[in-house]
């Protein structure tokens, strides 16, 4: 790293005895990053801005938040009616969540394509497991705070999971709701914790891009840079296309903030929580309905009855993405060059999304088989499939360089 | 990827209007409504019409506590001014106190009490309603599926129960109502109020204006966000713009 | 750097393509900095008192009937504290007087602290009927009334308002004196008199159309 060169005295005094100019320089700007990088890079830089935007408008709605069961309806309609600009500030936050999610997700399956995972980046895989786990609670404690009929109700379901524990699940469940049902102290505890999570979140983002720097950014090809001709610096050719993929993002999302607030939404969140009625269907937020089938999708087997195992299998599609990284057995990182992984990926892809349309419907009759199709093969694809493709599929030749693969087929 | 990618997306933008039909319900005529479209407002008419059809009718059972009455005036609000705003609180009783006997007591509303609701509770709401409960009306567009066109239909939907069909007496047959029996006798019919603008006061014209009104109740900053919409999305398609240029013109040496 | 290709800063070279990319990279930076600074501003403008807590700020009715001269009673208004005091016949005739005028920081109530109707040595509409928002110009504490002259405030002290916190000093009308940490007098509430024993504090008197957030300090 070369001693920060700048005209400006103060910043060079500063530099000087905090060095945070040249680690702008050099993580920001002089770092080196694969030229060849597609769109689909873009979603880490738009989950970085929705995390910022999800805690910009978090703090002014705090501000304004009541958290107490008589209250909490009240104030959040107060926050839409009467606060100004609090329409669209909780908009944004609603909406954000789902945007938030949306991207997330794209960027995990680009992972996944590309292998993004494998060595040497199992460790900034598995942070992004953990930012994804934090995501969940965050956005299922905060779901809650608005003390809607889907609010109660799903904080009442969700909660009831952990009583599926063997021996101690009743404790744990009196536990979490600091009563005997969900009640005030829930509602608190949750915003409490939907206050501090997201900074959890900013921290292990910060390990994650830790992690990313130390061996650079993957890339289509899934090979490693040999050289100066594969890189070009970040700044300015993945600055502005960063920017650029958020103008697209950002107009998508105002979209759907200024004329379709509350498409994602449930009109059933519009009704104050009431203990003693069950709205008609319970269900969950759309970025967690693959999971909330999975729930519901699991039979007793053997001695373990079918809400524990359903609750296993939920947490347990999460979790096995820990170990993601060791499933794999292929040497070969992107799916470019795995002829048969590159159609098994976009089955996993269907499936989830099977997933997530059993999960939005009662489970009655086809649904019950298809979310137990789709359940069972989500588990397959990991834990089967990944280890076998690894030993059985011939990958194609991989490319001398990025450079050679970059201008191969350009006049 | 790309080209997959897409694939999917289509299939599923396919898909997705399977979600939508589910249950054996009449399928909601759409109303043509003022608030609709992206630049869509509330008919000024029909929101002081429907108010009229909320206040004579609606809000002899429904209360609407979220609503405020300084709401009806200001930007934003029915288009009543500040002195009309005054006189309709002023119509109001609310209970204030207490005062220096310690002693509670009724004075005339202002614009910034909140809608007077018709029981003073919940309980007395339903002891007065054969046990069912007149939901509060102030969300009451966003918190059901199918939001204006719903209400609409379920205001416009009373028929006769199908032949064989027993229906408890208190019970009313409605075509859009979930299960279709509802404790809400018929509310409107024709000339159960008299505009005060000489409209004809029709079931339909009724039903469309007090749902146009019951629609900015759940949404009174509806206008404001989408005129605020329309200039932050032409900012960012300008943004956007300029940002592809100028990715275009950094990248050319690269490519 | 030596790991990159393309180690120069943007437009580091003279042609023409490079002078172009210089416009387009500040042009998307600006409006990119722009949409940023404006995207704050609904959040810092959340902040500001919301429309039902501007609506809440009405007017209310004092009952002064059972007010004895001397007395002070506190109402509160808006959430703070408002003094309505009768005065006794020998303090409206002491401030008639005005013998302190000379040690007043601002004994014609020039600064705009109260309406039109209020600037005079009572600071009141009528002589007799003293009010004011309750809350010292130094720092926001609430004054004390200390009505009695003379003792612990000195030989000199007619009567008035002492504040706690710093020892800032108000006469009988609310008008702060010199050399203590206040800068102002104590702000005059809009009000009239509905009835002769009921005033109403927050709406002017017809003729007046005084606004209250126009005041210098509260």
């Amino acid at each position: 790293m070369a001693a920060l060169q700048s005209q400006s005295k103060i910043v060079r005094w500063i530099d000087h005895r905090l060095p945070i100019f040249t680690f702008m320089q050099h993580e920001l700007h002089e770092y080196p990053t694969p030229k060849n990088l597609t769109y689909w890079w873009n979603y880490g830089s738009l989950a970085a801005l929705m995390l910022m935007i999800m805690i910009a408008t978090g703090i002014f709605l705090a501000m304004e938040y009541t958290p107490n069961v008589n209250l909490a309806f009240d104030s959040v309609e107060r926050i839409m009616r009467d606060v100004n600009y609090g329409w669209l500030i909780r908009y944004i936050h609603m909406n954000g969540a789902s945007f938030f999610f949306i991207v997330t997700y794209i960027h995990i399956f680009r992972g996944l394509y590309y292998g993004s995972y494998k060595e040497p980046r199992e460790l900034l895989w598995i942070l992004g497991v953990v930012i994804l786990l934090c995501m969940m609670a965050t956005a299922f404690m905060g779901y809650v705070l608005p003390w809607g009929q889907m609010s109660f109700w799903g904080a009442t379901v969700i909660t009831n999971l952990f009583s599926a524990i063997p021996l101690v699940g009743n404790e744990v469940v009196t536990w979490l709701w600091g009563g005997f049902s969900v009640d005030n102290p829930t509602l608190n505890r949750f915003y409490a914790l939907h206050y501090l999570l997201p900074f959890v979140i900013l921290g292990v983002v910060g390990l994650h891009i830790m992690a990313l720097h130390t061996h650079g950014s993957n890339n289509p090809l899934g090979i490693d840079r040999k050289g100066p001709q594969d890189s070009i610096p970040f700044h300015p050719y993945y600055t502005i296309k960063d920017m650029f993929g958020v103008g697209v993002f950002l107009t998508i999302f105002a979209i759907f903030v200024f004329w379709f607030p509350n498409l994602l939404g449930d009109p059933a969140n519009y009704i104050r929580a009431n203990p003693l009625q069950t709205p008609p269907e319970i269900v969950p937020e759309w970025y967690f309905l693959p999971f909330y089938a999975m729930l519901r999708s699991v039979p007793d087997i053997l001695f373990i009855k079918a809400k524990l195992a359903g609750v296993l299998a939920m947490f347990g599609s999460i979790f096995m993405l820990f170990i993601l990284p060791w499933l794999d057995t292929s040497p070969v990182r992107s799916a470019r060059f795995r002829p048969i992984y590159k159609w098994v990926f976009w089955l996993l892809v269907i499936d989830v999304l099977v997933l997530g349309y059993v999960g939005a419907h009662r489970p009655e009759g086809l649904y019950v088989v298809m979310g137990r199709i789709a359940t069972l093969y989500y588990f397959f694809h990991f834990l089967i499939l990944f280890p076998l493709l690894g030993i059985f599929e011939r990958p194609l030749p991989l490319p001398t360089s990025i450079s050679a693969a970059v201008t191969k087929g350009k006049p | 990827m790309r080209a997959f990618a897409i694939a999917l997306f289509s299939v599923v933008a396919l898909a997705v209007p399977a979600f939508a039909q589910e249950e054996a319900m009449p399928p909601l005529d759409h109303e043509k409504w003022s608030f609709d479209g992206p630049f869509g407002t509330f008919d000024r008419g029909a929101l002081q019409r429907g108010f009229e059809v909320y206040s004579e009718v609606c809000s002899n059972c429904h209360s609407l506590k979220l609503m405020s009455y300084r709401d009806l005036g200001g930007p934003g609000g029915l288009g009543y001014s500040d002195d009309e705003v005054k006189a309709i609180a002023a119509q109001k009783e609310v209970t204030d106190g207490p005062n220096d006997q310690g002693e509670m007591f009724q004075r005339p509303a202002r614009p910034s009490d909140h809608f007077v609701p018709p029981f003073p509770n919940d309980q007395a709401n339903r002891a007065a309603h054969n046990g069912a409960l007149p939901p509060d009306l102030s969300l009451i567009v966003k918190a059901r599926e199918g939001g204006s066109d719903y209400i609409y239909g379920i205001l416009t939907g009373y028929k006769p129960p199908p032949p064989g069909l027993k229906m408890p007496d208190t019970m009313q047959y409605n075509m859009h109502f979930p299960g279709h029996q509802i404790a809400m006798p018929p509310p409107l019919s024709d000339d159960v109020v008299s505009f005060a603008d000489g409209t004809k006061a029709t079931t339909a014209q009724e039903a469309h204006d007090v749902v146009t009104f019951l629609t900015w109740a759940s949404e009174p900053r509806m206008e404001e966000r989408k005129k605020t919409g329309v200039k932050v999305v032409f900012f960012l398609l300008v943004m956007t713009g300029v940002l592809y240029a100028a990715k275009r013109k950094i990248w050319a040496d690269v490519h | 750097m030596a790991d990159t290709a393309q180690p120069g800063p943007i437009g580091g070279h003279g042609h023409d393509g490079e002078t172009r990319r210089d416009f387009l990279a500040i042009a998307a930076t600006a409006i990119a900095g722009v949409g940023t600074a404006c995207a704050t501003w609904p959040l810092i403008s959340s902040m500001n008192p919301a429309q039902d807590t501007l609506a809440a700020g009405a007017p209310i009715d004092i009952d002064i009937s059972g007010v004895q001269p001397g007395q002070q009673i506190i109402v509160l208004w808006r959430s703070r504290p408002i003094f309505v005091v009768r005065r006794t016949p020998d303090q409206v005739k002491a401030l008639a007087a005005d013998k302190d005028a000379a040690s007043l920081r601002d004994p014609t109530s020039a600064a705009n602290q109260q309406a039109a109707y209020a600037k005079n040595v009572y600071r009141s509409v009528k002589p007799d009927v003293l009010v004011l928002v309750g809350i010292c110009t130094h720092l926001g504490c609430i004054p004390e009334f200390v009505p009695q002259p003379g003792g612990s405030l000195g030989a000199s002290w007619q009567g008035g308002y002492f504040c706690p916190c710093h020892g800032s000093r108000y006469d009988l009308s609310g008008r702060v004196f010199q050399n203590v940490p206040a800068p102002y007098n104590l702000p005059v509430p809009p009000y009239h008199f509905v009835s002769d024993t009921v005033i109403r504090v927050g709406e002017n008197p017809p003729d007046s159309t005084f606004d209250f957030n126009s005041i210098e300090q509260i």
